[in-house]
């Protein structure tokens, strides 16, 4: 048995040894807002927060997440409350088609967390991670800019 | 689509003797960030039996830094910890810009020290999907006999594209390695053994534990310049890494032969053009060609080396 801990829940559950935590979210857990991508490490849209750090689902064993802090898409918002990332995103329009938003929306909650007012070129060092197949890279800079000086202006 | 793994024992060792008790046994391999072998793995291209898990193992995941030893950083210490540590960015700025330079942000976050020098060569075909490789039959890489980068070739071209390995060299790295009879030390450069097939010398059942820098000398400055097509993701075409204390200048390439390219000399000519007749890139990556990479190698070298001379001078003042 696995314990996994997802957005403060616990789960245990059996897996195989090669089950990779993207397959466990998606298919054992329910939790579809994790995209997989190209699912070899390369475009971002599986990515997840643990013990706060992005992180590639797709590259990871799910036994070997035991007891780390699992942070999904789903547990960015507070109950009914969007998180304000999310918000500005709606707000700006960073959103196309929707497939890298969940990966990239939680790198750039881990880049806010460590580092309250990034520049723009740090910014795009923490999305470099992830494809964006609209190519709506502009609209996400935007988005997380936007939170950052909201959260200086608000002190 | 959702790739699948093969299936695999995973082996939960706690100590470094355990761990390589295991690693004797064929079909086995390490896990520690896990980013290239369980790519390669779904990929197919690498298929061991056996997976031995470092992360059980305590002790390995430490950076130490004292004035009169140097830097010691533990094997699974991740390439994010390793480019935030205060103690790497005040005394050796180089390896945190290298480190820096890996991948993608989640992929340092996950990769780890040992994991990136002992990482696989990669080429275009090898990297390829598995049906299109089926098309065209196995290379030497993949136990096969024929090379589709160079024709008639009766050795594998794969590029060893380690954006940390030739900053540590460069540094005068060394590495601990552990059997089941103990450890013992070697510099960095004895553990690649200049093959595409398998580019790590380390024996079954040997297991890198951590990797010492001894400390900066006065009047020292190093660099690293890595060429990619784009700013993200891509494994260097031709990276230079560049040290230099007082007169003596050490230059190692990557990206452009099947281990990293070591070039010592004395002046910025003598090494940017001792650097370009050392390698032969052939075409085995995507982006920019061979004619390309051999014509960058003088200027990127230059700018490296008066980097690193900078640098020493600035920290003479």
């Amino acid at each position: 048995m696995t314990e996994l801990i997802v957005n403060e829940r616990k789960y245990k559950i059996d897996v195989p040894s090669h089950e990779t935590l993207l397959k466990t979210l998606r298919d054992r857990l329910g939790m579809t807002g994790t995209k997989c991508g190209c699912d070899t490490g390369s475009c971002g849209a599986c990515t997840v927060l643990i013990d706060g750090e992005p992180t590639l689902s797709c590259l990871l064993l799910t036994v070997r997440c035991a007891d780390r802090r699992i942070m999904t898409i789903e547990g960015l918002a507070s109950g009914a409350t969007l998180h304000p990332l999310q918000q500005a995103a709606i707000e700006v329009g960073a959103v196309q088609c929707g497939y890298c938003t969940p990966g990239w929306l939680l790198s750039a909650k881990a880049l806010l967390d460590r580092n309250a007012s990034p520049t723009r070129e740090e910014v795009r060092q923490a999305i470099s991670g992830h494809l964006c197949r609209c190519t709506g890279y502009q609209k996400v800079e935007e988005c997380i800019m936007a939170v950052a000086q909201r959260r200086m202006e608000s002190g | 689509m959702i790739m699948s793994l093969p299936p695999f024992d995973l082996a939960r060792p706690r100590t470094v003797a355990e761990a390589c008790a295991l690693l004797a046994d064929a079909d086995t391999e390490a896990i520690a960030g896990g980013t290239q072998l369980l790519s390669a793995m779904k990929n197919r291209t690498r298929a061991p039996r056996r997976l031995v898990d470092l992360a059980s193992i305590s002790g390995l995941d430490s950076i130490d830094y004292r004035a009169t030893r140097g830097l010691t950083i533990g094997a699974r210490v991740t390439l994010a910890h390793l480019a935030a540590h205060p103690d790497v960015l005040r005394h050796y700025v180089v390896i945190s810009e290298a480190a820096r330079l890996v991948a993608t942000p989640q992929i340092q976050s996950m990769a780890t020290i040992a994991g990136n020098l002992c990482q696989d060569t990669c080429c275009l075909y090898v990297d390829r999907a598995l049906e299109q490789r089926d098309a065209l039959g196995p290379c030497l890489k993949l136990d096969g006999d024929i090379c589709h980068v160079v024709p008639g070739s009766d050795h594998c071209w794969a590029n060893y594209a380690s954006d940390l390995a030739p900053v540590l060299i460069a540094l005068g790295a060394t590495v601990t390695i552990a059997t089941t009879a103990g450890e013992q030390q070697h510099d960095l450069q004895t553990i690649f053994s200049g093959e595409g097939e398998q580019p790590i010398a380390l024996g079954r059942g040997e297991l890198i534990t951590a990797i010492q820098i001894p400390p900066p000398a006065p009047h020292s400055g190093a660099a690293y310049l890595k060429l990619r097509r784009r700013g993200s993701l891509e494994y260097p075409l031709l990276g230079v890494a560049a040290a230099v204390t007082g007169t003596k200048m050490i230059v190692v390439l990557t990206g452009v032969d099947r281990g990293p390219v070591i070039v010592e000399g004395t002046s910025i000519e003598d090494l940017a053009r001792s650097a370009s007749r050392r390698v032969h890139p052939v075409k085995n990556a995507f982006g920019y060609g061979p004619n390309y990479r051999v014509r960058v190698i003088k200027p990127l070298v230059t700018r490296a080396v008066r980097t690193a001379i900078a640098r020493a001078e600035v920290q003479c003042d």
